[in-house]
């Protein structure tokens, strides 16, 4: 795999307190000489980085509920609706985390159900499980129930997360190919990113996308 | 009832009681509410997604339910935002904590910061509404013009930390933001408050209310465990 191969497999993004409307500005400029998969950015930024990335292979993700997951399913939905209006390509949305810990999975399929529902085939829905507070029976019942809602991928990890190979084996082994996996959290190598893909994940989610990069032979 | 007695129900009382981990379960919910009822401690602070539940567990005391919106990032749409504290409040919150748009507030563009105030002032007319900053990302000036535009949209606190950053709550941040905010908006405290000890330096910095998951241990650390046994069990 040469480095251009690995980048359209690469899913970048800009996303935190702190980030500015010129750090936009400059990261897409800079994303733009390579053909990365998709651009994710939180809502603010949405319109903005809508226009800097006209013109570019690059899908628009925008982040839902990112990266707690704490917001009520209609919140959700609003966000979802605005991602809709802007005419973002795909959303990344964090789950009702504390549901699947308590175990209401009725709650997390009414909310994946309604979230694919809004989306209506306009947008991507990618959810974040957040694998890393999920045991493995969470981890498998979460997969088992978005598949019943229709959602077909998932982002392993949202902030904070280090994602872990053994779950991308996991998904693969369990699901097939019924579930796109995006394999994020503390990806920062070309080793991890390829060890990954290896595994099975079908994306590389990573805010480091250059250093992912630095590994591997240009073409 | 004894000064001592008097300061520890008075610092109780300023407490929100956290329960922020996206993983908490309703459970964990149920516990801070309890907890808070236990100890007297004034408020509980969870996502929205947990407020009608902790309204349900919080019902027929005084312990206030703050919903926080817009978390961590506080990058959301002013609209979007909007959306959530009204929300909130229709599910039993009776105070909103949300964190401003930071990356605004850092890009230099006031009037988005200004405008999102000014709009959950007006949303949250009934309400008590405190904007968090991440101090740990601004500069002393973005600190400064954080507050004044506090002041001037009539936020009731201003915060210093979501709690999720790099850092918590500094002393020398309450004291920046204090001075800064003048005598009608109040500072809270948030982040990085694991003691008794913490609790009081920041107090003391000019803090009035504390953000912390640590008010049981703060409580129990100051004699709250004196309080008949068993009462948290039986409500």
């Amino acid at each position: 795999m040469n480095s251009s191969e690995l980048a359209r497999l690469i899913k970048t993004g800009i996303l935190g307190v702190d980030v500015t409307e010129e750090d936009v500005c400059a990261d897409i400029a800079k994303a733009r000489e390579y053909p990365f998969s998709a651009y994710a950015v939180d809502l603010s930024y949405l319109e903005l980085a809508k226009k800097l990335l006209q013109g570019t292979r690059m899908l628009l993700t925008a982040a839902i509920s990112y990266p707690l997951g704490g917001m009520t399913l209609a919140t959700k939905l609003s966000q979802i609706r605005f991602a809709l209006r802007v005419r973002a390509e795909e959303i990344n949305a964090t789950l009702n985390l504390g549901a699947i810990k308590s175990g209401d999975y009725e709650a997390v399929l009414a909310e994946l159900r309604a979230m694919v529902d809004v989306a209506g085939g306009a947008i991507d829905v990618i959810v974040i499980p957040q694998f890393e507070v999920l045991t493995h029976s969470e981890k498998l019942r979460t997969c088992e129930t978005l598949l019943d809602a229709g959602v077909r991928a998932i982002k392993t990890d949202g902030h904070g997360g280090l994602c872990q190979q053994e779950d991308i084996l996991l998904v693969r082994r369990t699901f097939g190919r019924d579930i796109s996996i995006e394999a994020s959290g503390g990806i920062r190598t070309t080793q991890q990113a390829l060890a990954l893909l290896d595994a099975g994940a079908d994306f590389i989610h990573t805010s480091t996308a250059y250093s992912v990069l630095a590994d591997i032979a240009n073409p | 009832m004894t000064g001592e007695e008097a300061s520890q129900t008075n610092l109780l009382r300023s407490i929100d009681h956290a329960e922020l981990r996206p993983s908490a379960t309703y459970a964990d919910i149920r516990r801070v509410c309890l907890e808070a009822r236990h100890f007297g401690i004034g408020a509980v602070i969870v996502h929205p997604v947990h407020c009608e539940r902790a309204a349900s567990y919080l019902r027929g005391s005084d312990v206030r339910l703050v919903a926080a919106v817009g978390f961590p990032s506080g990058a959301f749409t002013i609209e979007g935002k909007l959306f959530e504290a009204r929300e909130a409040i229709a599910q039993g919150a009776s105070e909103i904590d949300y964190v401003t748009n930071v990356g605004a507030l850092c890009s230099g563009n006031r009037a988005w910061v200004l405008r999102e105030m000014e709009a959950l002032r007006e949303a949250t007319r009934n309400h008590v509404l405190k904007a968090t900053l991440e101090a740990c990302v601004l500069t002393d000036a973005q600190k400064r013009l954080g507050c004044r535009l506090a002041v001037d949209a009539g936020i009731d606190f201003v915060v210093t930390s979501t709690g999720f950053g790099a850092a918590g709550a500094t002393v020398e941040d309450v004291r920046l933001m204090r001075d800064a905010l003048g005598a009608q908006v109040r500072v809270s405290a948030a982040g990085d408050i694991r003691t008794l000890r913490d609790a009081w330096e920041l107090i003391r910095a000019g803090a009035s209310r504390l953000r912390t998951s640590s008010g049981v241990c703060i409580a129990q650390e100051w004699g709250g465990e004196l309080r008949e046994e068993g009462k948290l069990e039986q409500q």
